[in-house]
């Protein structure tokens, strides 16, 4: 039982947070919005950065260009990353799609997509959801057809985050039509520039273009961009959802929330300066710094297990869930305490915070429904957790 | 961060495990609910011989010198199994005279405390039934070398069965002071046993011109103040780490229950509706077993924490109650009888959520600690 990091975590801590004081704006607040130009160069950047560092794939085996750290390591990376709101931090090669890669690539694949995910080179976006398959996965209708060496990709994917920035795309794809669901699926990786391609972007609530709906119309994919057996794809995707899953970036931007609202009950830009000593403004902070440190000590206990070998899924879907739903409701204290400041958008000449927190809240409306929704998280935990029949 | 357990504290859990089993059933914490105090002296007796209170007192002091996390591995299965014994109470008492007493005194109680021969119990809240060190009124005045006792303490946990209480009075109206109190058969104490949801035997103290050594004088003025903040902090942390282990026991009863109960032809755990409610509890259950271990290990390195210990019993006891009452709901009308064993977990829940500063009290302390 030790609940504090090793000297060589915490040396590794200081050192990512100088790098970031180095490269962040210094009126850097976050978080990102990734189709404004400035702030998509800023992430190359800083991406390029951490790959000069070493950081960017710490976690990967040194054959691939990591260094092999612990899991407990790359969760300090991805909390700091979070912590700080800096872009940069590519979830999806180097977090979902890399690892899948080394567990299910060809030699000649690892070698050649690998390298460039190190690198800070090549941005991946993931394609899974369709308009018609989103928590029921499974039943997605995107098509490869065989046509000598190739596939005839034909379909459509949505809510895929940075299409309109990636350059490669690993998707899920129905290679067997005669087949039960779950069997007759393929992972392939597609070149985003192929012919067929279009890429039609999605403004989300908050107003910002994160995701897109991707269309695909006869794609001509090389058999040599399969990833894994033909069929078997299913498999190689879930395990990406397990790398994906953690709620640690939930767990670090709820405690940035909850430091700034603190912050600013306690300073005299407060719209309503007895807020500090208001008891139930003071009971209702204590109790979110309670759920945020809850929440974190979930997600250190997903890397703690993982470290140990274990691949724990239900414990994993546990620290979603919850670090996820601490951050609406941080978010939405801080909506609350800004009092009919609250509602003002970004830009507004009276907007508290710039407006931030708002925007935040409607953004991070996402969090409970995107990478599995809680509700599908929760059945992960009873069923596969608690071991509750599943009929 | 290392979540799992040094041998020693694997050691721990199973023989806590295998002791308790036996002699924590639940038809010996129906009995000690129902008054049977021989019950509970017999159960003590055994927790001597298998020197758990002894557990967390230094070795100087003829103790096990195990640290806080070792102690809460212990009272996790306490709580587990609603062992109706004062170990938080010994334990607690001991850890602040460690902390807080003059080289005699502790040489003369923690032996003492370890082997049985003085159970002391904290007699703290008074009517107000606030852990505020501040709001004591309970008299004492100095007469020469002796102190005499006057005033009422409240909710004092094993009073019946304690030798000692560990008690804050006012030294002439002023001078606060943290006392141990002889109160086994003692002229001028008179118990008032309250009929308290907990399960085990509480009452108030009431003290009439009760005559003490100045020498039992623990800690003084400030000193004393601090030491009761510190041990209902510890406290805290104790019950939060129960509490994790209640919450767990829950979750697991609870399971059983739903995933062996048919409705319609099918196990009512098979509902999703049902299988949420237990996803949310076993998540609360993980979160209050996280903090309160995390909270016993930073006592363990930096010998008190009020934001860790304030974290754990705020969550202990705001998501154990909490989920009881979700557990009540998953188990239907069963769960709703006098004979399901449901409610003695309830009712413990609810009254730990209570004692060693609630939920409010410790938000406080941590909205200061916040710089708020």
């Amino acid at each position: 039982m030790r609940f504090d990091f090793t000297p060589e975590e915490k040396k590794f801590k200081r050192q990512l947070s100088s790098f970031l004081d180095d490269v962040l704006p210094t009126d850097w607040h976050g978080p990102a919005d990734e189709s404004r130009d400035d702030h998509w160069t800023l992430n190359q950047d800083i991406k390029k950065g951490l790959a000069e560092r070493g950081w960017l794939v710490m976690s990967w085996p040194k054959e691939y260009g990591g260094s092999d750290s612990s899991p407990m390591m790359n969760t300090i990376f991805a909390e700091e990353m979070a912590y700080r709101r800096a872009p940069g931090h590519d979830r999806f090669g180097t977090r979902m799609f890399g690892p899948t890669l080394m567990r299910f690539g060809t030699e000649e694949q690892r070698k050649k997509h690998l390298g460039s995910i190190a690198r800070g080179e090549i941005q991946w976006c993931q394609g899974y959801s369709e308009p018609n398959s989103g928590s029921d996965l499974a039943s997605l209708q995107t098509r490869a057809i065989e046509d000598g060496d190739d596939y005839l990709v034909t379909g459509a994917k949505i809510w895929t985050s940075l299409a309109h920035r990636a350059n490669m795309m690993f998707m899920l794809v129905r290679t067997d039509l005669e087949a039960t669901p779950h069997k007759g699926i393929s992972l392939v990786m597609v070149d985003m520039k192929s012919t067929g391609i279009e890429v039609l972007p999605i403004v989300n609530m908050a107003g910002v273009h994160s995701f897109n709906q991707v269309v695909f119309d006869n794609v001509r994919v090389p058999k040599s961009n399969l990833v894994g057996d033909p069929n078997d794809g299913w498999r190689a995707g879930m395990t990406v959802l397990n790398f994906e899953r953690s709620g640690i970036d939930y767990a670090a931007w709820a405690r940035a929330a909850l430091e700034e609202i603190v912050d600013y009950v306690n300073s005299d830009e407060a719209a309503v300066t007895s807020a500090k000593t208001d008891p139930t403004v003071r009971i209702k902070l204590a109790e979110l710094h309670m759920e945020v440190e809850a929440a974190r000590l979930m997600c250190y206990d997903v890397s703690y297990r993982q470290g140990k070998g274990q691949i724990p899924a239900s414990e994993a879907s546990m620290s979603k869930v919850a670090a996820s739903e601490v951050y609406l409701k941080v978010l939405d204290y801080g909506v609350e305490i800004l009092g009919m400041y609250g509602v003002l958008e970004p830009g507004s000449s009276q907007a508290k915070l710039q407006g931030r927190f708002f925007k935040m809240r409607l953004f991070y409306t996402s969090g409970p429904i995107l990478a599995g929704t809680n509700e599908i998280q929760k059945n992960i935990i009873a069923q596969r957790g608690l071991g509750l029949p599943r009929k | 961060m290392d979540f799992g357990l040094t041998e020693t504290q694997e050691l721990i859990r199973a023989s806590a495990r295998e002791f308790l089993e036996d002699r924590s059933k639940s038809d010996i914490v129906r009995s000690v609910a129902e008054g049977d105090n021989e019950a509970i002296t017999s159960l003590w007796k055994d927790i001597v011989d298998l020197g758990w209170p002894s557990l967390t007192i230094s070795e100087d002091h003829a103790g096990a010198g195990m640290s806080f996390s070792d102690l809460a591995v212990l009272l996790e299965e306490l709580g587990a199994s609603l062992a109706p014994t004062p170990l938080v109470e010994s334990s607690i008492c001991s850890w602040v005279i460690e902390r807080f007493a003059p080289d005699s005194l502790k040489s003369d109680l923690l032996p003492q405390i370890a082997n049985g021969d003085i159970l002391i119990t904290p007699a703290i809240v008074e009517q107000d039934a606030s852990w505020d060190p501040e709001s004591t009124k309970v008299a004492a005045t100095r007469s020469g070398s002796t102190l005499v006792i006057t005033g009422e303490k409240r909710f004092v946990a094993f009073a019946e069965q304690a030798t000692h209480a560990l008690t804050l009075v006012r030294i002439d109206n002023e001078e606060p002071a943290l006392v141990a109190i002889p109160i086994w058969k003692a002229d001028g104490v008179e118990q008032t046993p309250l009929a308290h949801a907990s399960g085990v035997p509480v009452s108030s103290l009431t003290f009439n011109e009760l005559e003490i050594p100045v020498g039992n004088i623990i800690a003084a003025e400030n000193e004393a103040i601090k030491a009761v903040e510190e041990l209902t902090a510890a406290g805290g942390v104790a019950r939060a780490a129960q509490l994790a282990g209640l919450g767990r026991a829950v979750v697991d009863a609870t399971v059983d229950y739903t995933a062996n109960r048919e409705q319609f032809g099918r196990p009512v755990g098979t509902f999703q509706a049902v299988q949420h409610h237990l996803a949310e509890m076993a998540i609360a259950a993980k979160q209050v077993n996280h903090l309160a271990y995390s909270a016993a290990w930073t006592f363990s390195q930096e010998g008190y924490s009020v934001v860790a210990a304030a974290q754990a019993k705020i969550a202990a006891s705001d998501k154990i109650a909490e989920l009881c009452w979700t557990a009540h709901q998953c188990h239907g009308a069963i769960g709703f009888t006098w004979e399901h064993n449901l409610h003695l977990y309830t009712r413990r829940a609810l009254a730990w959520k209570t004692d060693y500063g609630d939920s409010a009290f410790h938000k406080s302390k941590l909205a200061n600690a916040m710089g708020l």
